[in-house]
């Protein structure tokens, strides 16, 4: 559903990602995993169509075999950085996508509104972000980005932010939303077991450039999920990104 | 009775320094001429109420046209400047340029040019007031973190809608400060100008005191400009709780 062919990002002296190439399917969560800085933001932000003006990107990119221009219409981003409006409440936040992308406030709003139960948001529609808890705000990001519609969801290390139990809950809670309809999902992250333990297909990037250097099913279903069935693929991956780091 | 608490220490040294003055005036006999007693300033102000009265609403009204114009002479350059990189580099050196001109020189010709009525006064408080608001709000857009511009780019936003949705927002905090620097100039501003020329105001009161060798009401009159300065300060402070999004919401449910 999405590919991009040969993505090459420089700043004028350095490469930083060279000839990457990866494609995205409708209907399934790929992960992409990989040490701090080889380049898994800048990925995703030439994607988003925020890359910063400083970098050069060359490379091309095709929604359903047509080529795309950034940023795109079918495509919802969620920055690393925490990026609820602290001026906004939960609903308006919520809103936001919507509204940018020209509906109308009150049907924007209806709509948000209708999705804040399942996110287990209810009753703090009218809460500031800074009232509530890091769970719950990240659970209002992912209304955000989830409400847009888009058919292409990146998501940039969504659960950094989260203590380790809260994380654990949110990871099959994310995997539930997702799976409510057909998307094609592109999540970063530089934790293994998140990786596995979500992903339909983890995809392992070094750095200095950045490349891919590996691409790896799991057709694991997710209820069999345990940690020994994954240990085998958890611990070849260990390998893989110890030997990367210098 | 929490602004009585935070208070209460200005309010301690000022009625100190009022008693010292008031003892070294009753124990020096120094002439009033040269310096009246805080009572004798009171009472001053007592016996000439009407007439500053009537110089504090002229002070005023100048002040509020020019501090109002100021403002949204403010907003309107500030978003000219942060639309236009061209314009910030070519406008900001002539900016602060213009703060470098004391008012003392310009005073005197704004009324050369423009004569006795209003002109001279206001534009004298909009170039005075204008610059810390300007920066403010300039430094305030910019202010915005990268991310949340990204994710409004990443949404399809344009330009204006992201100045509109989240540069403006995030410009409030440093708006406000910038307003306060620039209220507590206005009213010098209007006394400065009317000073150099004009048939009311404060400005002028204190002239015509100062000429007739009356120290006390020259005093009377520069402590009914403070009072107006600290009661702008207040009614700027009120708008700022008043306009929180948060108090807004909180006070109609
Ligand atoms: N605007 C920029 N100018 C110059 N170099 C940049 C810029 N943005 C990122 N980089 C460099 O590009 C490299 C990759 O950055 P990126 O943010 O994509 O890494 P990452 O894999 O997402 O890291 P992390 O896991 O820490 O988020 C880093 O070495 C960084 O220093
Ligand atoms: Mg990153």
């Amino acid at each position: 559903m999405l590919e991009v062919r040969g993505l090459t990002i420089r700043t004028g002296a350095e490469t930083l990602v060279e000839d990457l190439s990866l494609s995205l399917a409708e209907g399934s969560l790929t992960c992409l995993i990989g040490p701090s800085g080889c380049g898994k933001s800048s990925v995703v932000k030439w994607l988003a169509g925020v890359l910063a003006p400083e970098l050069q990107a060359k490379g091309d990119a095709l929604i359903d075999g047509s080529t795309a221009i950034f940023p795109h219409r079918d495509i919802a981003y969620q920055p690393q950085q925490d990026t609820l409006f602290p001026w906004l409440t939960a609903a308006e936040n919520a809103c936001l996508g919507l509204e940018i992308g020209g509906m109308e406030r009150r049907a924007a709003r209806d709509r948000v509104d209708a999705l804040f139960p399942t996110f287990g948001l209810e009753g703090h529609e009218e809460s500031f972000p800074d009232q509530l808890s890091g769970g719950m705000r990240q659970r209002a990001a992912f209304l955000r980005t989830i409400v847009q519609d888009a058919r292409v969801l990146l998501l940039d290390e969504p659960f950094s932010a989260l203590d380790a139990v809260t994380r654990l809950c949110m990871q099959d809670w994310l995997v539930a939303r997702l799976a409510e309809r057909p998307r094609a999902v592109l999540m970063v992250t530089h934790d293994l077991y998140e990786a596995t333990q979500m992903a339909d297909r983890v995809l392992v990037m070094a750095g200095g450039p950045g490349r891919i250097i590996a691409d790896i099913p799991i057709s694991t279903p997710s209820a069999e999920r345990s940690e020994t069935a994954l240990a085998e693929i958890r611990s070849s991956l260990k390998l893989m990104l110890l030997k990367e780091i210098p | 009775m929490t602004s009585v608490r935070y208070l209460f220490p200005s309010l301690v040294l000022l009625a100190a320094f009022l008693a010292i003055w008031e003892g070294y005036v009753a124990l020096t006999d120094v002439s009033s001429l040269v310096l009246p007693a805080p009572s004798d300033v009171l009472n001053g102000l007592w016996v000439e109420r009407y007439v500053i009265a009537r110089h504090t609403l002229a002070t005023l009204g100048v002040a509020l046209v020019g501090f109002s114009l100021s403002v949204i002479f403010a907003f309107v350059v500030s978003i000219l400047l942060h639309f236009s990189g061209w314009l910030r580099r070519g406008m900001m050196p002539l900016l602060v340029a213009s703060q470098t001109v004391p008012i003392v020189a310009l005073a005197p010709l704004m009324v050369l040019w423009f004569g006795f009525g209003l002109l001279p006064k206001v534009l004298l408080v909009i170039l005075v007031t204008f610059f810390p608001m300007v920066v403010s709000l300039t430094s305030g857009y910019a202010s915005l973190p990268r991310a949340f511009r990204d994710q409004l780019v990443s949404m399809g936003a344009t330009r204006w809608v992201i100045f509109r949705r989240a540069a403006l927002p995030s410009a409030r905090a440093q708006f406000f400060s910038g307003l306060r620097i620039s209220a507590t100039y206005a009213i010098v501003a209007t006394i400065f100008a009317e000073y150099a020329g004009a048939r009311r105001g404060l400005g002028i009161y204190i002239l015509a005191a100062k000429n007739n060798f009356r120290a006390d009401l020259v005093l009377s009159a520069v402590f009914v400009s403070a009072c107006l300065t600290l009661v702008l300060l207040t009614v700027i402070k009120g708008i700022k709780r008043m306009t929180r999004r948060r108090y807004r919401r909180e006070n109609n449910a």
